[in-house]
């Protein structure tokens, strides 16, 4: 940026006199825009070479029959997806994917608009709690997942020493079909909130303190308040949370790797992004794993138009 | 400037200079050979064993004596485990740059060799043979080339507590299915409230696929027909899932969830959880090292898994060299150094497994240890997966078919016939 600077003012120097004010306009727009391109240019080479390539690459490996031992490649058009979509394994991924992300979106959203409302108020050590909450969101996925498998764990896990305090025999959280999804739910949720906690809780510190003290006047309890002014007035940021989780539900993976490796008990915990990952690293079958990957892309896609559609409309109203 | 013909050559030969010279900072060119009949250069291993500190404390120091051979050859080596091999593979090949030694086990060796991804090593079989365990040596034979040099085998059979069957009164392992069952009924013990507190006949403790195949060679069944066809479906198949699922559903002699692969918690014989399994034969340096006295008072047994024959499932590690590798010279001499006596040792000493090199059957490690010593007296009645080239893309299906047997969602009939059909598909 200085250095910029310092070469148009050495030629703004050097140029000899004479008024031409269209000519240095049209200079200096030039330049300002090769200073932009400039800085533009590492992020623009950045996501050409680690997005734009690879989405093309994929797009193409998806409608061919590439055979990554061989190296050979064939034509295949629609094949990929046809298969894909005619395969019952992928449509239990999905399935399991739409379980997931039913349970951990909303509920998460609940749990953290509650939370945040507590941590909003005035509590001792406030800092330290939003910090506690915050905590497993910047904690490795794997990391958790991993102590979490210990807790599950049958015969010796912390969950189920603690309910056998009330004489309830846990299951075995994560072998039993039954339980297996739920024990990944349940992690996932407790890991999730404290991103969403944060947006609600900078939502909440931007509702104005004169709409409770109006309601207060009005005669309104506590939870009349809650319910008709904190829940309106978090309506932009509960539909941004909303669309974010939603998109991040889709391409959940670590925790169902860690937890439930190889899709789980009789793959009750597969989900679409695991079926990606088996198609490709497991079977070697890459055209199938990049058709998988289109199928989720798009949507994912229609998810994200929808989101936005519906976000400008919110904007206009 | 006036660009002039002379002054573009100039400019050329100064670019092949730089090159040149940056080439020559980079290390040495490919190709390994330095002319005097040495080998040099650098090489990248993939290994799924050597895992964990111990496990890459061995490789270096192998790596060291390897460089003592061989000082102009620089090993990098890459740690991985048998469940996330294939991933680590597929990426380097994918990438154009497959690691010049791959490490793997037996039944991948064929389809990769298909593939042209490994390199014909040039060996004679017959040769290999009179030195290593024959059915070793046949792992990495595909068309009549040998592809990989085998370094340790492993297997899996039937583990028991004798004192556990002392105090049953029971006198001698079981010699079929109907015995093993009977005894696992009678093994198990659960608490007042219903609480399983020891596993009678543990089916869970190992991948369920390995403990499957194991009953399945054992009821006298194949996974392929000779010409490649789905064959686990067939009755026999059939009886050795019906087997598994009877333990659980029908005898509980073990529960869902009460045991599983690689756990967390440690080996379920060392602890008493369990009084019969089908089980690892390295399970023994486990124990040896989480309930030694269990070693010291002779607790430990072993027995051939027998239905309508004695079946010992066997497996194993082979030294592959990339097709593609750089410098083939430097990872042809690595791949034979690994498969030597004394990286061989140390390798199977630190895993505990058997080595596959038949002069080492008189080691101390192979004298002292008694599950190695049994599985190797039992190695006639050994059986190994794979044996079709799709076997890679079909072996991580199998433990979604016996899972569902054994969770009662499919009829073990109907859960292998959907296994061969996928299979089928697969092989095509």
């Amino acid at each position: 940026m200085t250095g910029v600077t310092a070469a148009t003012a050495t030629r703004t120097a050097t140029r000899p006199a004479g008024p031409r004010p269209g000519g240095r306009r049209r200079r200096f727009g030039y330049e300002r825009r090769r200073a932009a391109y400039l800085m533009l240019a590492p992020a623009l080479v950045h996501l050409v070479w680690w997005i734009g390539i690879p989405t093309v690459a994929t797009f193409v490996l998806a409608l061919t029959h590439y055979d990554i031992l061989a190296g050979t490649m064939t034509w295949a058009g629609l094949d990929n997806f046809v298969a894909v979509l005619s395969t019952p394994g992928w449509w239990a991924a999905t399935w399991n994917t739409l379980v997931y992300t039913f349970f951990t979106v909303p509920v998460a959203m609940a749990i953290a608009v509650v939370i945040a409302v507590l941590l909003n108020t005035r509590l001792r050590a406030r800092a330290w709690y939003r910090t506690a909450v915050f905590m497993p969101h910047i904690t490795a996925t794997v990391a958790i997942a991993l102590v979490w498998m210990w807790m599950y764990e049958p015969n010796l896990g912390l969950l189920n020493w603690v309910l056998s305090w009330f004489g309830i025999r846990g299951p075995a959280w994560v072998a039993d079909p039954a339980w297996a999804m739920t024990a990944v739910i349940v992690m996932s949720i407790w890991k999730g909130i404290g991103l969403k906690m944060v947006i609600y809780l900078a939502a909440l510190q931007s509702i104005p303190h004169e709409l409770y003290e109006a309601a207060e006047i009005d005669g309104a309890s506590a939870v009349r308040r809650f319910l008709s002014v904190t829940l309106p007035m978090l309506g932009p940021a509960t539909f941004f949370v909303f669309i974010v989780s939603l998109i991040d539900s889709f391409q959940v993976f670590e925790q169902f790797y860690v937890l439930t490796p190889q899709g789980g008990p009789a793959n009750s915990t597969t989900v679409m992004t695991y079926e990606i990952y088996q198609s490709a690293f497991e079977r070697f079958d890459m055209s199938t794993a990049s058709a998988q990957s289109v199928v989720l892309f798009v949507f994912l896609l229609a998810l994200t138009v929808i989101g936005r559609r519906l976000s400008g409309r919110d904007d206009v109203a | 400037m006036t660009i002039r013909h002379r002054s573009v050559l100039r400019a050329v030969a100064a670019a092949a200079a730089g090159l040149v010279a940056l080439a020559a900072c980079g290390g040495p060119a490919p190709g390994g050979g330095t002319g005097d009949g040495t080998v040099s250069g650098e090489i990248t291993l993939l290994t799924p064993i050597f895992e964990g500190a111990d496990g890459a404390a061995v490789l270096e120091e192998q790596i060291a004596a390897f460089q003592q051979q061989y000082p102009g050859v620089t090993v990098k080596p890459d740690y991985t485990d048998y469940g996330t091999l294939n991933e680590k593979l597929t990426a380097s090949i994918a990438g154009g740059q497959p690691y010049d030694v791959m490490l793997m086990g037996i039944g991948w060796v064929p389809p990769f060799a298909a593939k042209g991804v490994l390199a014909d090593l040039g060996k004679d079989p017959a040769e290999l043979a009179s030195r290593y365990y024959e059915r070793t040596v046949e792992a990495g034979v595909h068309d009549g080339k040998v592809y990989a040099l085998p370094i340790m085998l492993d297997t899996r059979i039937g583990i028991y507590r004798k004192d556990f069957f002392a105090e049953a009164g029971i006198t001698e392992p079981p010699k079929s299915f109907a015995e093993m069952r009977e005894y696992g009924r009678m093994l198990t013990q659960r608490a007042p409230d219903g609480t399983l507190t020891r596993a009678g006949l543990d089916v869970l403790g190992i991948d369920p696929r390995q403990a499957y195949e194991t009953l399945l060679w054992a009821a006298g069944g194949e996974l392929f027909t000779p010409d490649g066809k789905p064959a686990f479906n067939s009755p026999e198949g059939v009886a050795a899932l019906q087997m598994m699922t009877d333990v659980i559903r029908v005898d509980r002699s073990e529960d869902i969830g009460f045991t599983m692969p690689n756990s967390p918690t440690g080996n379920v014989m060392a602890q008493g959880r369990a009084a019969m399994m089908v089980g690892h034969h390295h399970f023994w340096t486990e124990i040896e090292k989480a309930a030694p006295e269990l070693i010291a008072e002779d607790k430990l047994g072993f027995f051939v898994i027998t239905d309508q024959r004695p079946a010992v499932f066997q497996g194993g590690t082979l030294a592959t060299v990339a097709a593609q590798s750089r410098n083939p010279a430097a990872a042809t001499a690595f791949a034979e150094f690994l498969a030597s006596e004394g990286p061989s040792l140390a390798a199977n000493e630190q895993r505990g497994n058997i080595p596959a090199l038949k002069s080492l059957e008189s080691s101390e490690f192979v004298q002292k240890n008694k599950a190695i010593q049994f599985a190797m007296a039992n190695l006639d009645h050994a059986y190994s997966e794979g044996g079709v080239p799709a076997w890679l893309e079909i072996r991580g299906k199998f433990k979604g078919a016996v899972e569902s047997a054994l969770l009662g969602e499919k009829s073990p009939q109907q859960a292998l016939d959907d296994l061969a059909a996928e299979a089928t598909a697969a092989t095509g």
